[in-house]
């Protein structure tokens, strides 16, 4: 009896050193041997857009035989819950886009997770920094460091549904006008999403003279010229209904996608999925503000790679071949993309491109959304989004901003 | 609580080093996965922890002090407990109601209770996305039967006013089968001699429900309030899908607020404050319902 129960304790800490040893990483999928080396890439590319980043993955590992590319994608909220953790512990992927958010790219730097991008210089094996919208590279350096590059460059243009506009606004009033006249028969003129979205609110506000911060990271939003930016859109949410409030991007997507929604202002990833549910629609310019001048918003999600990569040479070279000539030429021509290299901004084939025109005449015109602001990420989710949410439900936007503006402040921290 | 202080050191004391060693994996498993995070979250909610931050500063209860200072977590607090409150109350009412009236063993009465039981195998996620469809003032079969009515259809997640009530109605719909099927089950456990005996003596259906069903059912009312009860509290798959927390942080709740700090904002010292402030609530609450259900007398 007592042998058997001995038998029966040895074989259960037996059991436990096999769950201990299962706990343990064994595994190396690196490439340490005499093959190619291993290189794994974590996105949020999952729209329409897929087809042209899965092009220039296999469009690389074609080039470079002794290297080889893997792209996982997953949802933005999936790689901002798993990569931060994965990153620090280096078990996360060599190279990654943690988010679709610029400005999320300073979390990684603050935490020492990402490789500092030194191979730079021209010609193909190279980042050819000189040869990027300068605006961009400026968005991801931090110390005089650069630590990420763009994945893309999008800028946003007005969607119109051509069976319900015939002729699409070209100013700030003309827009405001057709969007109130267009909301009828369960039909809204103008959908505009204001969280877990590309930015719209900025857009309309920046027509009109009003912004979020200025120079000093300080909020504006309360001062006179961006209460009455927004004043006029508030009242048409509220009174005349063109859009429903508390939209997500993704919602404002099904109202346009279903055709209740005649305008929507997107990037050009949205193009493939409307075209995919039947949607007739024509591309315009944002139309010009009250100066005469157009502005729009620019976005561009980065590509960084892991400070803890066992192959640092190679995840450069890789993010060199992403920002090329050949691979932009390619994706933008694809996606309808505007180029994110200066060097492609005349380039006949892409003018002569409907979609990727529209877009691409607006580079000059984009501004990105808090650029390197303190906290910009909940500059955003804590102040601007609650600022809208809560002025197109009261109306009240001097109210509203007051609030929205004590937020910034302190989030930014500006001391003014 | 004491005689199983006692019990449980004489009953490892007299099996030995062989008793420790069969339990080990038991441990083992139990202090890496269960003890050691618990403990963990502690230390991260004493420190401005930051995942992947060269250092993490000592913060002692400055994180517990924000929080209180905090708007959001006030919101997110009472929203909680409104949640927590409203849903128990009627599920248990709902819940008893639908067990009394489908307990017999019929085809009928089979059929239904299955329908009932039917979204307690659904995960909170898909019901979530279902009724957040279902909804949707625009493209949603409830605002296409309100159109259909004449009436302008109702925003329901996006209003202020209606958006939290919402969230309990989805979440009473889905809990109420499992906490009918629990009653059932109760109420099968209570012998029939009871119920001879009282009609017997001449008591009414309320009576008998108030006399007899009631205070047999009180283990089996302990169990589903107090599964119920957490399930609440701890709610974030349906709030997360339906509102994220709004519109304004009207339907935040501390598991939406808790997510929000550690994996948004990657203040993991400030989201460890908030899970233990929950923590204590959940202890709280359930001292409470034992304290309602006078558990020892019970037991």
């Amino acid at each position: 009896m007592r042998n058997k129960r001995a038998l029966a304790a040895l074989a259960s800490v037996a059991l436990t050193g096999l769950l201990v040893s299962g706990c343990g990483n064994s595994d190396d999928s690196s490439g340490s041997g005499s093959g190619p080396v291993s290189l794994t890439v974590w996105t949020g590319f999952t729209g329409g857009d897929a087809p042209g980043y899965d092009q220039i993955v296999s469009d690389f590992n074609a080039a470079h035989p002794d290297i080889k590319v893997t792209m996982t994608k997953m949802s933005w909220d999936t790689i901002g819950q798993k990569l931060p953790s994965a990153w620090v512990t280096g078990q996360g992927p060599d190279i990654a886009a943690p988010s679709s958010d610029p400005n999320a790219i300073a979390q990684y730097v603050k935490t020492n997770s990402v490789l500092e991008i030194t191979n730079t210089g021209t010609g193909d094996d190279k980042v050819n920094t000189d040869q990027l919208a300068p605006a961009l590279v400026k968005e991801f350096t931090y110390n005089g460091k650069l630590y990420a590059v763009p994945a893309n460059y999008a800028t946003l243009s007005l969607y119109y549904n051509k069976k319900l506009v015939s002729t699409p606004p070209t100013t700030v009033a003309e827009l405001q006008d057709q969007a109130a006249k267009l909301t009828t028969g369960g039909n809204y003129g103008l959908v505009l999403a204001d969280n877990n979205t590309i930015q719209m609110w900025p857009i309309l506000q920046w027509l009109s003279g009003g912004d979020i911060v200025d120079t000093s990271n300080c909020s504006v939003v309360g001062t006179p010229a961006s209460i009455a930016s927004l004043q006029p859109w508030v009242d048409l949410v509220k009174n005349k209904k063109i859009s429903p409030v508390g939209l997500s991007g993704a919602e404002a997507d099904s109202l346009f996608s279903a055709g209740k929604a005649a305008m929507e202002i997107n990037g050009p990833w949205a193009a493939a999925s409307y075209k995919t549910a039947g949607v007739d629609f024509g591309l315009a310019a944002v139309p010009t503000g009250a100066d005469g001048k157009s502005v729009t918003l620019g976005s561009t999600a980065p590509l960084a790679i892991s400070a803890k990569t066992k192959h640092p040479q190679q995840a450069q070279e890789f993010l060199a071949y992403w920002t090329s000539k050949t691979a932009q030429l390619k994706f933008s021509k694809s996606t309808g993309f505007p180029p994110l290299r200066t060097d492609l901004a005349d380039d006949a084939t892409l003018k002569a491109d409907p979609t990727v025109s529209i877009f691409a005449n607006q580079v000059p015109n984009a501004k990105l959304y808090l650029p390197q602001v303190p906290n910009a990420t909940k500059v955003d989710t804590d102040a601007y989004v609650p600022l809208i949410q809560t002025a197109t439900r009261n109306g009240d936007v001097a109210g509203a901003a007051a609030t929205a503006a004590k937020k910034i402040n302190e989030l930014t921290g500006c001391t003014q | 609580m004491t005689s199983l202080a006692r019990k449980v050191p004489a009953a490892l004391g007299g099996r030995g080093p062989a008793g420790w060693l069969f339990m080990a994996p038991s441990l083992l498993i139990l202090g890496t996965f269960v003890l050691f995070p618990i403990g963990r979250s502690l230390w991260y909610s004493l420190h401005n922890w930051t995942v992947g931050a060269a250092e993490q500063p000592w913060a002692g209860l400055d994180n517990y002090t924000r929080l209180f200072g905090d708007a959001q977590f006030q919101r997110a607090l009472a929203n909680t407990l409104i949640i927590t409150v409203a849903s128990t109350a009627v599920l248990v009412v709902v819940g008893l109601g639908l067990a009394l009236a489908l307990q017999s063993e019929n085809v009928v009465s089979r059929v239904v209770r299955s329908v009932f039981f039917f979204p307690t195998v659904i995960s909170l996620t898909t019901v979530g996305m279902v009724w957040r469809f279902l909804l949707d003032p625009d493209i949603g079969l409830v605002g296409g039967v309100t159109r259909a009515l004449g009436l302008d259809p109702v925003n329901w997640l996006q209003s202020t006013a209606l958006a939290l009530p919402t969230v309990i109605f989805v979440n009473v719909w889905k809990n109420a089968g499992f906490v009918m099927i629990v009653l059932v089950a109760g109420l099968k456990a209570i012998p029939g001699e009871h119920y001879e005996a009282a009609s017997l003596d001449g008591a009414g259906r309320l009576q008998t429900l108030r006399s007899i069903t009631l205070p047999a059912l009180r283990p089996t009312m302990l169990f589903v309030t107090f599964m119920v009860t957490v399930q609440s509290l701890q709610l974030f798959d349906l709030v997360y899908v339906m509102t994220s927390g709004g519109p304004l942080d009207h339907t935040e709740t501390l598991v939406t607020k808790l997510y929000r700090d550690g994996f948004v904002n990657y203040e993991t010292g400030y989201a460890a404050a908030t899970s233990w402030v929950l923590f204590i609530v959940v202890v709280l609450v359930s001292a409470l319902q034992l304290r309602i259900f006078r558990y020892n007398d019970a037991d």
